[in-house]
């Protein structure tokens, strides 16, 4: 394997972990509050609609980006509705999330463009790329980290607000605190309903954007079977960073990289496809396994 | 109780969307009401009036309007009405598969001659109804049933794509074109490893071995029929790894191929209908399914008497059912003598001079 090889699997690891790495954020976000969030495959899913949808009837991607963000928040409101003051059960009121937005784009594209089940608008573009200066000269690093979409650096630079925003924020450890001491929270006056809306919404943005980094990212195009399981894998994440936006960061990437590889394994060797196909899901399972032993582990150890 | 309701609310809301979206937002088009409109048939002065065959279309999964499958299969009914003269209707559901049995039902007992189902999840009730209908021929599409009043219409897409790799094996050694690299690899993706995609895979790898056993083929398989990401990721791997050219067999998924073509200066193929329109210049052949020969054969063989129950009726090159496309945005930029050769590779499967392997009938 030659350096440009090695190069070209880590440029595309980074930009395959990125949507992962959106939807992972909001994820970890509610889990702060205790909120399972399994929502989030389709909330990506409103995401990445809105961004094919607005961004061809305006004739930009930046506008399908900003119509995404709003709408998707918007729906998000209405899961968080349902959640927080209904107090409806998390898992269903997810799936019922999820559901609809399979349902309601599907239903939306025959009524507005009579396409079933995918669109792909002529003249719709996706977001640029950003060469990094100096960074774009340096050997094998500039292929690696230069010339990535946008919202890839977005991505990077959210990873590190959400850490900066949970341990050095008021509000962040308002929220810590909501979700690991709910009790003692209120009795210091902060209002539970409001951080979990707050923690919710953050989540919608998030989703929105890894929505539209699959459909107007690199591609142009809406599919409404294009998450395919990438929430979950992000919920995934989540458990295998322990709520820390390092980790999950550190954790997608993971993901990533198995994929590209096992796309390159399939090509290279006679192995069935299958076994690949099944390596970053079996990365992420034993992982978890791992880290649940060692919880039980240290919790043995103090216990005698 | 409010959430209760409210959450009653927005799952019975989901569910009704879901099941609206594959509804037709047009009115089913109407059966042509064509006799006043036709001009003069010549020879409709002595011979007795012939028995006026009826014929009824389901279309499957997507409906009329999709600009491919269900599409070119009603292309070919209107045609059979035109040249044939049969009566024809086309069926249109909301939900193809789970009505599968009552449309089936409710086809025959409208005293159809023949009635046609684009939808392959009907092999099931099919094999139900057709018994009790003994005085109507069904004919399904890519899948064989049994019954003695059932048509099978199986696809050779094996043969078509033994043109396709040979294309490719013939385009990816070229020089003097800029979306053809210096290697002699080329790519096929597809959706899921079974039968189904690999009688495509193993057709396209030995045409392009015929051609220069030298070529490498790589293949991959994406999991997935409506993922675009994930088919380009593994188109733009495949273009890193030497491959120039890559053929989709993958629904969905096979639109980022197209537009990882586009993005790297290399080539796609297509598949099951023309696709060369949607990257133009970038999806080098489409490997198509004739659907509408199909539909239009099956009432030509019900007109003529020639149409047996219980068989399986193959169309591949010899029949015109399947072939490559007509390369509207392509065919300047290749030598002349690569379709040649290609017509001759034709002429030779339809001889019988070259046996492309068929691995679902292995």
């Amino acid at each position: 394997m030659n350096a440009d090889t090695l190069a070209n699997i880590l440029f595309a690891s980074l930009r395959v972990m990125t949507p992962l790495l959106l939807a992972a954020l909001a994820g970890l976000i509610s889990q702060r509050v205790n909120l399972l969030n399994i929502a989030l495959e389709g909330l990506m899913l409103f995401g990445a609609f809105f961004a094919v949808v607005f961004g061809a009837q305006f004739g930009s991607p930046w506008t399908g980006l900003l119509f995404s963000i709003l709408l998707t928040t918007l729906i998000t409101l209405i899961y968080a509705v349902a959640v927080v003051e209904l107090r409806a059960n998390l898992i269903v009121a997810g799936l019922a999330i999820n559901t609809l937005a399979v349902g309601l784009t599907s239903y939306l594209l025959v009524v507005m463009f009579n396409a079933r089940g995918a669109y792909s608008p002529a003249g719709l573009v996706s977001l640029p790329k950003l060469s990094i200066p100096l960074l774009a000269d340096a050997p094998v690093l500039g292929k690696i980290l230069s010339g990535h979409g946008v919202l890839v650096y977005l991505s990077w630079i959210l990873a590190g607000l959400t850490s900066l925003f949970l341990y050095r924020m008021p509000a962040g450890i308002h929220l810590r605190a909501v979700g690991e001491r709910p009790e003692a929270a209120e009795t210091a006056g902060i209002n539970l309903k409001a951080v979990q809306y707050l923690a919710l919404l953050l989540g919608g943005v998030l989703c929105a954007l890894a929505g539209a980094q699959l459909a107007i990212g690199d591609l142009t195009i809406f599919n409404n079977n294009m998450i395919n399981g990438r929430g979950f894998i992000a919920l995934a994440a989540v458990f295998f960073g322990a709520g820390k936006p390092g980790l999950t960061a550190v954790g997608c990437f993971v993901f990533g990289l198995f994929e590209i590889l096992q796309f390159r394994l399939q090509t290279s060797t006679s192995i069935p496809p299958q076994l690949p196909q099944m390596l970053p899901y079996l990365i992420v399972v034993l992982t978890l396994t791992g880290i649940s032993l060692q919880k039980a582990l240290r919790k043995k150890r103090i216990s005698v | 109780m409010f959430k209760r309701v409210a959450l009653f609310l927005i799952v019975a809301l989901s569910l009704i969307l879901a099941a609206c979206a594959q509804q037709p937002a047009s009115t089913p088009a109407p059966t042509q009401p064509a006799a006043p409109e036709q001009p003069a048939q010549p020879t409709q002065a002595e011979q007795p009036p012939a028995k006026t065959y009826k014929v009824a279309l389901i279309t499957a999964q997507g409906g009329l309007g999709d600009r491919s499958y269900n599409d070119s299969g009603y292309e070919g009914l209107k045609r059979a009405e035109k040249e044939l003269g049969v009566e024809v209707k086309v069926i249109e559901s909301a939900d193809p598969v789970g009505e599968g049995e009552q449309l089936l039902r409710s086809a025959a007992e409208s005293g159809f001659d023949l009635v046609i189902t684009l939808e392959y999840s009907h092999f099931d009730p099919l094999a139900r109804v057709a018994p009790d209908y003994p005085n109507t021929t069904f004919a399904i599409l890519n899948i064989a049933v049994e019954g003695d009043n059932v048509v099978s219409v199986i696809f050779k897409e094996h043969e078509a794509s033994f043109l396709a790799g040979a294309l490719a094996a013939m385009v990816t050694t070229m020089e003097n074109n800029e979306l053809v690299n210096p290697e002699a690899v080329i790519g096929a993706i597809g959706g899921t490893q079974s039968p189904g995609i690999d009688k495509f895979i193993v057709g396209y790898t030995e045409g392009a071995h015929y051609i220069n056993p030298e070529v490498k083929v790589l293949s991959a398989y994406s999991n997935s029929f409506g993922d675009p990401a994930k088919g380009r990721e593994l188109a733009l791997a495949m273009y890193d790894q030497g491959a120039d050219i890559v053929f989709q067999i993958a629904g969905g998924t096979g639109e980022g191929v197209f537009q990882a073509a586009e993005e790297a200066k290399r080539y796609a193929i297509g598949v099951d209908s023309d696709q060369d329109y949607i990257k133009p210049g970038f999806i080098l052949t489409s490997m198509i399914k004739r659907v509408d020969n199909a539909v239009y054969d099956l009432c030509s063989r019900l007109v003529n008497g020639a149409l047996q129950g219980g068989a399986i009726v193959e169309y591949g090159l010899k029949e015109d059912g399947v072939g490559l496309s007509p390369m509207t945005y392509t065919k300047d930029k290749l030598p002349a003598e690569f379709l040649t050769t290609v017509e001759d590779l034709k002429a030779k499967i339809i001889s019988g001079e070259i046996k492309v392997t068929d691995i679902t009938k292995q």
